[in-house]
């Protein structure tokens, strides 16, 4: 299995121009990601760490005031390199929802509230296929009963449907053409933790059902824990971590990712969690060095000047940071 | 059954109570203003001749009398009531014995013709440039209109009635200053083109504004549509243009548009009062004004009573067909 998406020293900045006052935002900074076919690819992170930014460029469905100010998006389809800067508005309308698709957010009001569900559909399919209406009805029908949910939602209207059903249904509206590559951007945010579940679980169906790669964002490692192969962490823009899901719990490096994984609650101990000191930074005018420096108790001073590199500490495992470099270059000498 | 009397017989009660409450305030306002029907009509038939006070004093008696005046007010609203119940709106005191019924009948096609137009041409163009304005908003024919409307909306009417009057009717004398048509009524060109002749000034003033306001209304009702998630998500799925504008955009800011549109046409119904002034055009804005001016009771109360029934039927109208447009109203 190949790489189907790739991003090389990718920076995104969100450049406003206000009463002349230039303001930068550096959401996304410098990163570079291989995304394998078929694999469930996890991106965590804090609010306001580039999470959602990174999706909406990944996605190539970006505007100003987001631009992008250097590095690649590559696509890989089909055995074709398609670089997401060069496409043109016709090649992007084609790929959408065929080949490339998106899960919005469980909140969002993604259905059109005067339109049964099943014209919403038709709307989605005919727009990417010479289809009828009856046919059209025809493959919804087919396809939500693969994906267990009632036939009756057919015809209802989305004010119908209970939060978690809208989602589930939101979840097939954007798969229904059995795409490649889904991005999902905090799917199960919004809904309750019972509710979480099924979707889930319908989530994993539908990536195993055809082999689809799935890019899901979330800031909730739970949700990572239950669906990603890998993960990558971001932090003020960055990637700072990057490994196979049971590494990054388990063996977490990063004194960020360590945090992050030691502040999820668990049945066995009912103590009190900690939570990171401090708070994320402002990104028009994020900190030298390494930008988690300001937060980390492990802070060493190379850390307030010089920006650490993304390196292989294991195989597979990669990630940026000061003190687990001199760890493993003491570990060596020895 | 149960739509029946959950839905639709509440609104009707509603709709009875608002043209009974209604017609009560109507006929207790005019009877509260200083302005007496029967010393108005004294006045005027005395203005050339003097008369002696005895006979003088027994006419406003009689008339008093004649027009019903003498009673108590309980008595003539009761009175009133037991007419109107029969279809009579009883007898104009400023012509009197002309039925009021007769003389809103004459002016009635006037106003209805007037600002049915009017309504359906401001209506029309101001919802569908609104909508193309606020799709479009990047297109610089959509910023052109836009600044257009939004020098023209908040000129008071009377200054655009004016203005207009000034260059069409005086200056450049294209259209009459005055009237509603020209020649005997019939279904013969000479008469409608003078219709339209006559019309045209009025209908233009109001139209200016009405589409203005509308345009407005639409742009900003766009302009929230196609940043909500179900147009921004359409979009993203590549769904054609056309139909993100027809059945995502457009329907669901048709909504208030219907509302808007029903409480005009229903509003029709009590004429266009300044318009008809200015342009002394025969219709029901100008028989209220001459009513009002001499205390006619009866075709106040006329008037008042179909443009209370005329906006009352209108909502209810659109309470009833409400669930048709939008789904997620709920038959309670």
């Amino acid at each position: 299995m190949g790489t189907i998406i790739e991003t090389n020293n990718l920076r995104a900045y969100y450049i406003t121009k206000a009463y002349g006052v230039e303001r930068t935002v550096k959401a996304v900074d410098d990163i570079t990601l291989r995304i394998q076919e078929g694999e469930v690819y996890g991106i965590a992170g804090e609010s306001g760490c580039g999470k959602s930014t990174l999706l909406r460029v990944l996605l190539n469905a970006y505007e100003p005031p987001l631009t992008v100010v250097g590095g690649e998006v590559i696509y890989h389809l089909d055995g074709e390199r398609v670089d997401a800067a060069d496409m043109t508005e016709e090649h992007q309308r084609d790929l959408r929802w065929r080949t490339i698709s998106y899960i919005p957010q469980g909140s969002m009001h993604v259905l059109n509230p005067v339109r049964r569900i099943r014209d919403s559909f038709h709307d989605f399919i005919s727009a990417h296929r010479d289809v009828s209406k009856s046919e059209s009805f025809e493959l919804t029908a087919n396809y939500l009963r693969d994906l267990g949910l009632p036939e009756k939602v057919m015809a209802s209207y989305p004010h119908q449907l209970s939060g978690g059903m809208r989602q589930r249904v939101t979840i097939a509206l954007a798969t229904i053409l059995w795409p490649k590559l889904i991005f999902a951007d905090e799917p199960t945010t919004a809904l309750d933790v019972v509710v979480q579940r099924g979707v889930i679980q319908m989530l994993k169906d539908v990536q195993q059902k055809e082999g689809s790669t799935l890019i899901l964002i979330t800031h909730d490692i739970g949700v990572h824990a239950n669906l990603a192969d890998r993960i990558a962490i971001l932090y003020a823009g960055k990637l700072v971590e990057e490994a196979a899901t049971q590494t990054i719990l388990e063996n977490p490096r990063h004194p960020y990712t360590r945090f992050l994984i030691e502040s999820l609650p668990s049945l066995d101990s009912r103590e009190e969690r900690l939570s990171i000191p401090g708070r994320p930074p402002a990104l028009d005018r994020p900190p030298s060095g390494c930008r988690f420096h300001e937060r980390c108790p492990l802070a060493m001073d190379i850390c307030k000047t010089i920006e650490p590199a993304l390196i292989e500490i294991a195989p597979k495992h990669f990630t940026a940071c000061h003190v687990v470099e001199e760890e493993l270059s003491h570990a060596s000498a020895v | 059954m149960n739509l029946l009397r959950t839905y639709i017989l509440p609104r009707l009660l509603q709709w009875v109570m608002v043209v009974f409450v209604g017609i009560t305030a109507t006929f207790l306002i005019p009877r509260l203003s200083p302005v007496n029907p029967v010393d108005e009509m004294l006045a005027r038939m005395t203005a050339f001749q003097s008369m002696d006070p005895d006979s003088f004093a027994a006419m406003r008696e009689s008339t008093i009398a004649l027009f019903g005046l003498d009673k108590s007010p309980i008595e003539q609203y009761i009175t009133y009531w037991s007419r109107l119940l029969q279809g009579d709106l009883g007898p104009s005191f400023g012509n009197f014995p002309r039925p009021v019924s007769d003389i809103i009948a004459t002016a009635l096609p006037w106003t209805i013709g007037l600002l049915g137009t009017a309504t359906a041409i401001s209506w029309t163009s101001g919802v569908l440039l609104g909508a193309l304005a606020g799709y479009y908003h990047n297109r610089r024919w959509a910023q052109v209109i836009e600044r257009f409307v939004v020098v023209a909306y908040p000129i008071p009417y009377l200054i655009i009635a004016f203005v207009l009057i000034l260059i069409f009717a005086a200056w450049l004398q294209w259209f009459p200053l005055v009237g509603g048509a020209r020649g005997d009524p019939g279904f013969n060109w000479e008469y409608i083109s003078s219709l339209l002749y006559f019309g045209f000034l009025p209908a233009l003033s109001i139209v200016i504004g009405a589409t203005a306001f509308r345009f407005i209304m639409a742009k900003s009702l766009t302009t929230t549509e196609i940043a909500s998630d179900y147009v921004q998500y359409a979009e993203l799925a590549a769904v054609p243009k056309r139909k993100i504008m027809l059945y995502y955009v457009a329907r669901n800011t048709m909504l208030p548009q219907v509302t808007d549109l029903a409480l005009s046409l229903g509003a029709i119904f009590e004429g266009a009062l300044i318009t008809e002034v200015v342009f002394a055009y025969p219709g029901i804005g100008f028989i209220t004004y001459n009513a009002i001016y001499n205390g006619d009771y009866n075709v106040i109360m006329g008037v008042t009573l179909l443009s209370i029934v005329g906006i009352a039927t209108a909502s209810l109208l659109i309470d009833l067909l409400y669930p048709v447009f939008d789904p997620r109203v709920r038959l309670r």
